[in-house]
């Protein structure tokens, strides 16, 4: 081989997978949270889990864990920069298109991947909602 | 950028320089067709009948049982045509273009289990089917299948018998006089010959009916015109696994490899397991799951240090599914998704083996750190 092959997705999905934002490594309940969501299952091959502290009805960290792939991880790092300090009505705007666009857009067959996340989100907030 | 460490062998092998040459010169010397009969055409047709004797030597064949295809995929699809209507019985982890098309064309289409390695206990082949297909070796896996115990069953009752040899050739010694099977497929790019042209083995004697219908070429039994550069590069690959007996070289050279790997891998990565079989397995097929973390994210971040492996996981390809074949040799679809084929080749060196466990514990760590599924209860 002369050149290196490019990479099978864009180069943000690339820089996220590689670095990814916001993941909770290792035991979740050392970190502090209000509320957290689960979407998915291990046995699909994916599996999302948010984890978000609220103040005033505003996002002021969220964390992530997954067992997904690596259009998983990207977009999910991706969607915890994005919403980070929304409230959460501006937070749950932030839907898979708008995770692809900023992305760089993701194959058909892995669009499922940033709809994870956005569920897993979303299930955070309802649970949070629920609590107070 | 780090050195290139391809251990991805059972999807595709590099072409080896002498095939290269070869193709190259015949490139060169501008065959013509090779039905034609003016000298052009003739010296195409030599060079496909020195192709046709090279392939036939490999595996114990006569050169008229042997038909070139385009590749393993027609191959089996044509053993469907012959069977079409028919009953057969298959096992469950042939590749997909065994299954689909024996699927699609014949009447029945049993499946014959495996056990925990994948292998076919020849006591559970039908014995009221027209046609068994049962793989030589698996492509996930590695494990060697019982054809020739399969086919004496099978003979006995009159039930002809195929095997998909595609992961086989070239590793281990391939003989269709001992196998004593009726139809046998093989493919070039695995043994280091080009993509695009495959070998249907067919015994004299055993029915036969083409799948590609228009001309009369490899003897009225696969139509069109005659792949001579393909065909070539797949004479010189046989060639080569002949002349360097490529399976001592496996054998010798490419299992003690293959087992180091393993071992480090089992030693340095926690909650990792094998998938493959110990014993009764090809010298260069490793499958290894890593508990809780998926396989397309370590594939991708070992591509990311520039090494090449590749996944069950349905993440990967674009499937909904994970590998059918994780799925019937554990029934536990985790293992399926966090699984990892590495595969080996005669270039492979010790230097390729010491970089994967240099960075691979390190990822997949990192993964299981932030994975949703919990380890440390299941553990013991
Ligand atoms: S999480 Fe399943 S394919 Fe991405």
């Amino acid at each position: 081989m002369t050149e290196p092959a490019p990479w099978v997705y864009s180069d943000t999905v690339k820089e996220h997978f590689l670095n990814p934002r916001n993941f909770l490594m290792g035991d979740e309940s050392k970190y502090p949270h209000d509320a957290e969501g689960v979407v998915g299952n291990p046995v699909c091959g994916d599996q999302m889990k948010m984890f978000i502290q609220v103040q005033n009805d505003q996002i002021v960290d969220v964390k992530w864990k997954t067992y997904g792939c690596a259009s998983a991880i990207a977009s999910t790092s991706a969607l915890s920069e994005l919403v980070k300090g929304k409230t959460l009505d501006d937070a749950l705007q932030v839907g898979p298109q708008e995770i692809t666009d900023y992305l760089g857009g993701l194959p058909q067959h892995k669009f499922h991947c940033s709809v994870l996340g956005h569920e897993a989100l979303a299930a955070a907030i309802e649970n949070y909602r629920k609590k107070e | 950028m780090s050195r290139r460490v391809y251990l991805d062998y059972a999807a595709t092998a590099p072409l080896l320089p002498e095939v290269q040459a070869a193709m190259v010169s015949a490139m060169k010397a501008g065959y013509g067709n090779a039905s034609a009969l003016h000298s052009t055409g003739h010296a195409a047709r030599c060079a496909i009948e020195d192709a046709r004797a090279a392939v036939a030597q490999l595996i114990n064949a006569n050169p008229e049982e042997i038909i070139f295809t385009s590749g393993g995929s027609e191959a089996n699809n044509t053993v469907a045509e012959i069977f079409r209507g028919k009953k057969v019985a298959v096992s469950a982890i042939e590749h997909p273009s065994v299954l689909g098309s024996m699927r699609a064309r014949t009447e029945e289409c049993k499946i014959i289990p495996v056990n925990q390695e994948g292998r076919v206990d020849s006591a559970n082949v039908p014995t009221d089917v027209d046609l068994v297909s049962v793989m030589l070796a698996s492509n996930e896996l590695g494990t060697l299948e019982p054809v020739a115990e399969i086919t004496e069953r099978c003979h006995k009752n009159d039930i002809f018998v195929h095997t998909d040899a595609t992961q086989a050739i070239g590793k281990i010694k391939v003989d269709v006089k001992s196998l004593g099977v009726d139809y046998l497929t093989l493919s070039a790019h695995k043994i280091g010959g080009p993509i695009g042209v495959g070998v249907l083995y067919v015994r004299k004697g055993a029915p036969y009916k083409p799948l590609i219908i228009g001309g009369h070429q490899e003897g009225k039994r696969r139509a069109g015109t005659s792949n001579v550069l393909g065909i070539v590069g797949l004479g010189a690959a046989a060639t080569w696994c002949w002349d360097n007996w490529s399976c001592k070289l496996f054998a010798e050279k490419v299992r003690p490899l293959c087992d180091d790997l393993r071992t480090r891998i089992l030693e340095t990565v926690p909650h990792s397991s094998c998938n493959s079989p110990m014993e009764g397995c090809l010298p260069n097929i490793l499958n290894m799951s890593f508990r809780a973390a998926e396989g397309e994210s370590i594939q991708l971040y070992l591509d990311a240090e520039n090494i090449m492996v590749s996944t069950g996981s349905a993440c990967a390809a674009g499937d909904i599914k994970p590998s059918h074949v994780l799925m019937a040799t554990t029934g536990d679809a985790e293992v399926a998704h966090s699984s990892i084929r590495f595969s080996l080749g005669i270039e492979t060196t010790q230097e390729d083996i010491d970089r994967v466990i240099q960075v691979l514990p390190g990822l997949v760590q990192r993964l299981q750190g932030i994975s949703t599924i919990k380890i440390k209860e299941e553990h013991d």
